[in-house]
């Protein structure tokens, strides 16, 4: 018999009873064994992404073919213009004025502008990347050419924008891309298991609750998660120079956290899956989309605005953001936290909450 | 319906689990049909009944793993939908061997025993004494995946009763495991039972039912009978019989029937005495001198067919 107790001791109890750390790090301990016995999967998750991200690497660290060049036309410059009109490697954007164009270059948008007043001709450059700014210079002059006697009017300015690298943009929001993918499918086959093996009936009819469970999982997976985002982001930021201008623990910590995401709604889709080949369904429905509308390969502004609610709900795009505010933009925590951290938090919750509901509802 | 008491049941601590009127259907299907049980505590409980009649649900439904249509059942003197709270104190072998083929033989166990609360020298000491008892103590550092099918199930058995259950269900535990290991597990059951343990089994083997203190034979959903299998035997008619050959059939037959026996002629031709109980043996034979004696044991799969064919 135990002695009558006080009501926060049953709280205490019933805590305990439902949240029991041992057993969550039984859980834990026991995910982890199976992933170190299973040399493939490591592969996987270690390796694999370092291979992506040096085939993304390779594939988007070139030059851009298209040189983007900010023109300001106050007129007097006919000849200059057409010629440069007549440049198959420069993309034009007509600007209203030099303030636009120089903001452009420092947010990355523009190698470079010319802005032509009259007899002037001013030649803004992006300072961080000089063959292409070489390239602009070479072909302004070239314009001017016929009336030689103006080429050194040219009035040179260089501009401190960053050296946008298609992946510099894109391979944060790819670090957060290949963590998603590799953690949803590797849980959702986990569970998939303790469905199909018996084990989950067995946990059902044991002290675990399901909340151990998942917490367990969460605690196991999250070593491989580190690994695998620590190496991913070495790849990334010494093999192909993203710059890492915030800090890495902020970044970790928001992979962490879509990790976390992508495991609790890995959970909850084994429960629409009754085999691997199944699970593998899931890509197109569960991955895909992500890849397509979360902004991690072009920006949000150009997905049609009638499809952009819908990215307004997937994790990856605020996990793009983020990566990319920290890792180019230098944010703190602080800065990160609103929208993206809170969006990111939020959605584990939610599907933390519904991967719990819909594991008791599978056996009942 | 056998039942030993009289009307209602009692849903006191005497029984590990009770249960009346218990209903379950899925979709159209009824697979429990106003099931009733008793199942005392300290016994080895057998469910025994043709694929399909409803046992892994009864199980399922006293571990709390289905809701209930209707009826009512105390499990561990508990209302079954407070089962939860008892998870602790029981056992519970699945059909499917619920094992991590990619984890040792210990580190399984390691796992179960964690997931109990069982830690330290007691962990150590149960996994040793288990592996023992299953006979894996040799391949404690396999990995589960590499073991026979015999094998996996000891194993499977080891994990379940990892944490010293007072309730255990074992949904046919014994399925691929040789007869002298069978034999050794029924040893270490009764020796549970007779500790207190209550040991629920399912099973569709005879000879496995025969060694439980009560079975419980279900058909289609229900309980036909709930009884010791020797009491069951008697229920279907079925008694033990004396097969004697003798020189002189009519002569020994009046002889017996004038002593209240009751005397057939079977086949051979030889005449079969009825008996009561094993101690008439010797009384018949003080009254005749057979050629040559044989003891027929009524088997419970007689028993079954002719109580399914009565109900």
């Amino acid at each position: 018999m135990r002695p009558p107790s006080f009501s926060g001791q049953k709280v205490g109890e019933l805590l305990e009873s439902r949240y029991n750390p041992r057993r969550i790090r039984a859980v834990a301990l026991r995910v982890v064994r199976q992933l170190k016995r299973d040399p493939r999967t490591i592969g996987l998750i270690t390796f694999a992404p370092i291979f992506l991200m040096v085939l993304f690497g390779y594939a988007l660290s070139g030059e851009m073919s298209g040189i983007h060049l900010g023109v300001v036309d106050h007129g007097g410059q006919d000849g200059l213009r057409s010629s440069l009109q007549g440049e198959k490697d420069f993309d034009l954007l007509y600007l209203g004025s030099q303030s636009d164009a120089q903001k452009l270059i420092s947010d990355g948008r523009l190698q470079g502008a010319v802005v032509m007043d009259g007899g002037a001709v001013r030649l803004l450059l992006d300072a961080s990347s000089p063959q292409v700014s070489d390239r602009i210079q070479a072909a302004v002059i070239q314009g001017l050419r016929p009336r030689e006697a103006t080429a050194g009017q040219v009035d040179v300015r260089y501009v401190y924008g960053y050296d946008l690298e298609m992946m510099d943009s894109v391979g944060p929001a790819v670090l957060g891309l290949v963590v998603f993918f590799f953690t949803f499918i590797t849980t959702t086959i986990s569970f998939l298991r303790e469905r199909t093996q018996g084990t989950l009936e067995k946990f059902m009819v044991s002290p675990l609750s399901r909340t151990e469970m998942v917490s367990g999982y969460l605690l196991g997976f999250s070593l491989f998660t580190v690994i695998q985002s620590a190496t991913t982001m070495l790849v990334v930021v010494f093999g192909f120079g993203v710059p890492m201008n915030g800090s890495p623990l902020t970044a970790f910590a928001i992979i962490l956290l879509l990790g976390a995401g992508a495991l609790v709604l890995g959970a909850l889709f084994s429960n629409f899956a009754s085999s691997e080949f199944q699970v593998v369904q899931f890509i197109p429905i569960v991955i895909l989309p992500q890849v397509v509308l979360s902004g991690v390969w072009w920006p949000l502004q150009s997905i049609p605005s009638f499809i952009r609610p819908i990215s307004y709900l997937l994790p990856l795009t605020y996990s793009s953001d983020a990566l990319r505010m920290v890792m180019l933009k230098g944010a703190t925590l602080s800065q990160v936290l609103v929208p993206d951290l809170l969006f990111l938090g939020g959605f584990f919750l939610v599907m933390f909450a519904a991967a719990t509901a819909m594991l008791r509802r599978e056996v009942g | 319906m056998a039942k030993d008491d009289d009307g209602g049941r009692a849903f006191d601590g005497r029984y590990a689990v009770v249960a009346e009127g218990l209903q379950k259907s899925f979709g159209q299907l009824r697979v429990l049909k106003d099931l009733s049980v008793s199942i005392p505590r300290g016994t080895t409980y057998c469910l025994l009944g043709p694929n399909g009649s409803g046992k892994t649900t009864l199980i399922r439904a006293i571990v709390g793993l289905i809701r209930l249509d209707g009826g009512r059942m105390q499990v561990l003197g508990q209302p079954v939908g407070q089962v939860g709270r008892l998870y602790p104190r029981i056992g519970y072998m699945t059909q499917h061997r619920a094992l991590y083929p990619d984890l040792t033989l210990q580190e399984n166990m390691e796992f179960f025993a964690g997931l109990y609360g069982v830690m330290g020298q007691r962990r150590a000491d149960r996994i040793s004494d288990l592996l023992e008892m299953v006979e894996l103590t040799e391949h404690r550092d396999r990995l589960a995946g590499d073991l026979s099918g015999g094998m996996y199930q000891r194993l499977s058995l080891a994990c379940t009763l990892i944490h010293e259950p007072e309730l255990l269900l074992l949904d046919e535990p014994t399925v691929g495991i040789d007869p002298l290991l069978r034999q050794a597990f029924w040893e270490y059951f009764d020796g549970l039972a007779a500790g207190g343990v209550t040991i629920i089994i399912t099973t569709h083997l005879m000879d496995e039912a025969e060694r439980c203190q009560v079975v419980g034979f279900m058909r289609g959903g229900s309980m036909l009978a709930e009884s010791s299998p020797e009491a069951l035997k008697r229920l279907a008619g079925l008694f033990t019989t004396l097969r004697l050959w003798t020189g002189d059939l009519e002569g020994d037959r009046a002889r017996l029937e004038s002593r209240g026996y009751e005397v057939r002629v079977g086949a051979g031709p030889a005449l079969e005495v009825v008996l009561q109980s094993h101690d008439q043996i010797k009384a018949v034979l003080d009254q005749v001198q057979p050629l040559d004696v044989r003891l027929v044991e009524p088997s419970l799969d007689q028993a079954f067919l002719k109580l399914a064919e009565v109900r």
